[in-house]
C-alpha cells in the first residue's frame, strides 16, 4: 500500500530587486533580494546572526558585506559569494513559506520559478545548481508565461512584466512561449534609476544621494504624462538636509521606459497572424514591479491607438503575479512531469 | 473550459520538455548521440576493438607518411596515431581499467601523454568530404572571456551559439561533437586534442570580440597564420593566455604548419562562414562592418589536425551588438549563418571531389 505524498508546492518570482513566494499553504512574501554578512566581530555582535537576507540587510548595510546576487533576474556570474547569497535568499524565501529544510518535515517541496525571457540554457543550468538541495523538484519558466499562466491569458494576449532588471515581453499564442514570441530589454526599473540619479545630478550637482534613496523616490512618485503635483524630496547638500524638486526628473526618467517598450510591443504584435492581432493589441497586461509607475498603462494604451486601438492593463497584483502564475503551474503539473524534474 | 484546460495541458507539457532538455545538458538528440559514441569509442574502448582500430589507423597513417617526406616531427617511431591524440583523462582511465590488459600488451608504445603534434592533412582525404563538425564555444567556467556593458558574458554566449549551429547542423545531416556542452573550464591546448581525437573533419571555434573602438563592431573570421597587425597580436595574445602551452610548445607547433595543404582548407572554410556571417547578420544589423577573413596564430588553429577556424561573431564592446547578442533571435541568426558557411564549405568540397572522381 502507498502512503499518499505530502506535497507542497511554490511559486517563486527571484526578482533583481524583488523577490516573491507563493506556496499552497497559503503563505505569501515578498523580500528584497539582498544578502548580507557581518564585516566583522563587531558587526556580528550587534547583529547577532551570521547572515541577514531581505529588508533587514539593507538597514543594516553599513554593517555588512552586502550583496545583490541577482543580474537581469539571473545569477551574477564569476563570485563564490554571489553564488552563496543566491542560495541565502533561496532557502530564505522557503523558510518564510513554511518549506525550508527545518520546517518541511517530510513534505516534498515542488517549485517553480521564473527567469527572463532570453535567459541563457547556461543561465537556467546554474539555477538548477543553486536551487539542488533546497527543493526536491523544480521546473523553470520564463516570467511573463508565468503571469500569463496565473491570470489566464494563454490564448490571444500579451505580458508585459516590467522588473528591476529586465522587462519581458510574451505574446502567447495557446503555446509555450517560443523564441519568437518573447522579447527581453535591459530598459526596467534598475534602468530608470540610473536615469533619474543621472538627471537628479546634474540638477543639484551637489546634492549627495545614495542609489538606495533614488530607488525609494522612483518607487513612491514615479509616473508618466501630467504629474498630480511637485515631487519635493529631501537629500543633504554640504551636510545640510535640503528640498530638491524632482518633479520633471522623474519624469523624464520613467518616460525614457515607454519607447523602448512601444517599439517591442509593436513589433511582437506586427508577428501574430493578421486575423488575431486586435485581439492581442486589446489583451496588454503589465506585471512585474515597475508596472506600478502611473501613468504606463495609459501612455502604451495610447500608442496602440495609432494601430488601431487596443487597451493596455495592470494586473492586480503585479507583484504577485510571477509568483502566484508560478504556483498556478506547480499545481496543474502532473505528478508524472514532477518526478523528472528532480532538483 | 475545457479547450483551456487542454491549451493548459498542452502548454505544461512544452515547459516540461523544455526543462527536460536543459536538465539533459543541451537538446539535440545528435549531441547525445555523438558524446555517447565517443565515451564508447574512446572512454570505453574494448581491448578487442582496439587492435581493429589500430590496423586501420595505421593503413591511413602509412599512405598519409607515403605522401609525405617524412614524418611529422615529435612523432614516437611506431606510435599509432590515435593513441596519440586520445586526451591525457581517456589515456588516464584505460590504464586505470584493472580488467584490460596493459597497453604494452598490444604491442603499442606507451602513450606520449606531451603536447600532441598535429599531424599533416592527407590532401587526398578531403576527398572524402565533410561530415563530422567539432564546435568550440570559446572560454568556459572560470575563464569569463569577454564582458558587455549589459553582464553578458562571452563563455555563455559562445555556448549558446554552438549549440544551437549543433542543432542545426544535426539537422542537416552533419555529425556533431562539442569541445565542451556545458559551463566548463577548458584549457585550448586539451580543446584541440579534444577536436583531434574526435576526429572532426573541419574545426569551428566561436567567439566573441572586445574591440578598444567602441563604435567598431562587426564580423570576423580567422584561419592559421602569421599577422603584423598590432591589433590581432594583442588579440591572439588574449586568446592563447589560457592556452597550457609554453612558448617552446608553440615555436614546435608553428614549424612546419603553414605549409600545410590544411591552410588553403581553413582559408576556404573561413571565407565560405565569414560571407554567410555578413549576409546574413547585416539583413537585421544594417550598420554591421565586415572585418573580412584574416590570418593570426590562435593556439586552438595551430593544435587541430583538421581545417580549423575561429570566427569572432559579434563585438561586445560595441552597446548596440550587445543589445543584439543579449536576444534569442539575434543568437539565433548567427548560428544559422556559421551553418550556412560549414555547408556551403562542404558543398564546395564535395563538388571539388565529384570533379575529381570524374576526372
Amino acid at each position: 500500500m502507498s502512503e499518499k505524498k505530502n506535497v507542497i508546492h511554490v511559486g517563486i518570482d527571484l526578482g533583481t530587486s524583488r523577490s516573491a513566494v507563493s506556496a499552497s499553504n497559503g503563505q505569501r512574501h515578498i523580500i528584497d533580494s539582498y544578502v548580507g554578512w557581518p564585516v566583522d566581530m563587531v558587526a556580528r555582535k550587534i547583529l547577532k546572526r551570521p547572515v541577514l537576507v531581505g529588508r533587514e540587510a539593507l538597514d543594516n548595510r553599513p554593517m555588512l558585506d552586502l550583496h545583490r546576487p541577482l543580474e537581469r533576474g539571473l545569477l551574477k556570474e564569476g563570485s563564490e559569494k554571489d553564488q552563496e547569497a543566491v542560495r541565502q535568499l533561496l532557502a530564505h524565501l522557503l523558510e518564510l513559506a513554511g518549506v525550508g529544510e527545518s520546517a518541511r518535515g517530510n513534505a516534498q517541496v515542488r517549485a517553480v520559478v521564473g527567469v527572463p525571457a532570453e535567459a541563457l540554457r547556461v543561465n537556467k543550468q546554474q539555477l538548477r545548481t543553486a536551487f539542488s538541495g533546497l527543493v526536491d523538484a523544480l521546473l523553470i519558466v520564463t516570467e511573463p508565461f508565468a503571469v500569463a499562466y496565473g491570470i489566464e491569458a494563454l490564448l490571444h494576449a500579451m505580458v508585459i512584466d516590467i522588473g528591476a532588471g529586465t522587462t519581458d515581453l510574451c505574446v502567447m499564442n495557446g503555446r509555450y512561449p517560443t523564441e519568437d514570441d518573447q522579447r527581453t530589454l535591459l530598459n526596467a526599473g534598475d534602468w530608470v534609476d540610473e536615469q533619474l540619479a543621472r538627471l537628479i545630478a546634474a540638477r543639484y550637482p551637489e546634492a549627495s544621494i545614495s542609489p538606495y534613496m533614488v530607488r525609494e523616490w522612483k518607487e513612491r512618485y514615479s509616473f508618466v504624462g501630467e504629474p498630480h503635483g511637485s515631487v519635493v524630496v529631501s537629500a543633504p547638500v554640504k551636510g545640510k538636509p535640503t528640498e530638491l524638486d524632482i518633479t520633471d526628473a522623474i519624469r523624464a526618467a520613467c518616460e525614457g521606459l515607454v519607447p523602448p517598450i512601444a517599439e517591442t510591443m509593436l513589433d511582437l504584435i506586427a508577428r501574430v497572424e493578421p486575423e488575431y492581432q486586435e485581439k492581442v493589441r486589446h489583451n496588454v497586461v503589465l506585471a512585474g514591479g515597475s508596472s506600478a509607475i502611473r501613468g504606463l498603462d495609459v501612455a502604451l494604451s495610447a500608442l496602440l491607438q495609432e494601430v488601431g486601438g487596443g487597451v493596455v492593463r495592470t494586473v492586480e497584483d503585479p507583484m504577485f503575479a510571477g509568483a502566484d502564475g508560478g504556483l498556478a503551474i506547480a499545481i496543474d503539473a502532473p505528478d508524472g512531469d514532477w518526478e523528472k524534474l528532480v532538483a | 473550459m475545457r479547450r483551456i484546460d487542454r491549451t493548459k495541458r498542452r502548454i505544461l507539457q512544452q515547459a516540461v520538455q523544455e526543462n527536460l532538455a536543459t536538465l539533459r545538458g543541451s537538446p539535440p538528440a545528435g549531441l547525445a548521440r555523438a558524446r555517447s559514441r565517443w565515451n564508447g569509442a574512446l572512454l570505453g574502448a574494448s581491448p578487442l576493438l582496439v587492435p581493429g582500430v589500430l590496423v586501420i589507423m595505421a593503413l591511413v597513417w602509412a599512405s598519409t607518411v607515403g605522401d609525405s617526406a617524412a614524418p611529422p616531427t615529435g612523432r614516437l617511431p611506431g606510435a599509432p596515431r590515435q593513441l596519440r591524440h586520445a586526451s591525457p583523462e581517456a589515456v588516464e582511465q584505460e590504464r586505470e581499467k584493472p580488467s584490460r590488459p596493459p597497453l604494452q600488451s598490444l604491442n603499442v608504445a606507451p602513450p606520449d601523454l606531451r603536447l600532441p603534434h598535429p599531424a599533416l592533412l592527407d590532401p587526398a582525404t578531403l576527398a572524402l568530404g565533410i561530415r563530422r563538425v567539432v564546435l568550440d564555444p570559446g572560454h568556459g567556467g572560470d575563464d569569463l572571456g569577454t564582458t558587455g556593458p549589459m553582464g553578458l558574458v562571452e563563455k555563455d554566449l559562445t555556448l549558446d551559439i554552438a549549440l544551437r549551429t549543433a542543432e542545426i547542423l544535426h539537422a542537416k545531416g552533419f555529425e556533431v561533437l562539442m569541445t565542451r556542452d556545458a559551463d566548463t573550464a577548458l584549457p585550448l591546448n586539451r580543446r584541440a586534442q579534444v577536436a583531434n581525437t574526435l576526429g572532426g573533419d573541419v574545426l569551428v571555434s566561436i567567439h566573441v570580440n572586445w574591440i578598444p573602438n567602441r563604435r567598431a563592431r562587426g564580423v570576423e573570421t580567422y584561419w592559421l597564420g602569421p599577422t603584423d597587425d598590432p591589433f590581432i597580436k594583442e588579440l591572439a595574445a588574449a586568446e592563447n593566455r589560457s592556452s597550457g602551452y609554453s612558448l617552446a610548445d608553440f615555436r614546435r607547433l608553428l614549424e612546419g604548419i603553414y605549409a600545410d595543404v590544411r591552410k588553403d582548407e581553413s582559408r576556404r572554410l573561413a571565407e565560405a562562414v565569414q560571407a554567410e556571417m555578413y549576409k546574413s547578420l547585416a539583413r537585421i544589423n544594417p550598420t554591421l562592418q565586415d572585418r573580412g577573413v584574416k590570418t593570426a596564430p590562435f593556439l586552438v588553429l595551430v593544435a587541430t589536425e583538421m581545417p580549423a577556424i575561429l570566427a569572432e561573431v559579434s563585438c561586445l564592446s560595441n552597446d548596440e551588438e550587445a543589445g543584439l547578442l543579449a536576444t534569442g533571435k539575434y543568437r539565433r541568426r548567427i548560428a544559422e549563418a556559421l551553418a550556412a558557411g560549414i555547408v556551403a564549405y562542404a558543398q564546395e568540397r564535395a563538388a571539388g571531389a565529384s570533379l575529381e572522381g570524374s576526372s
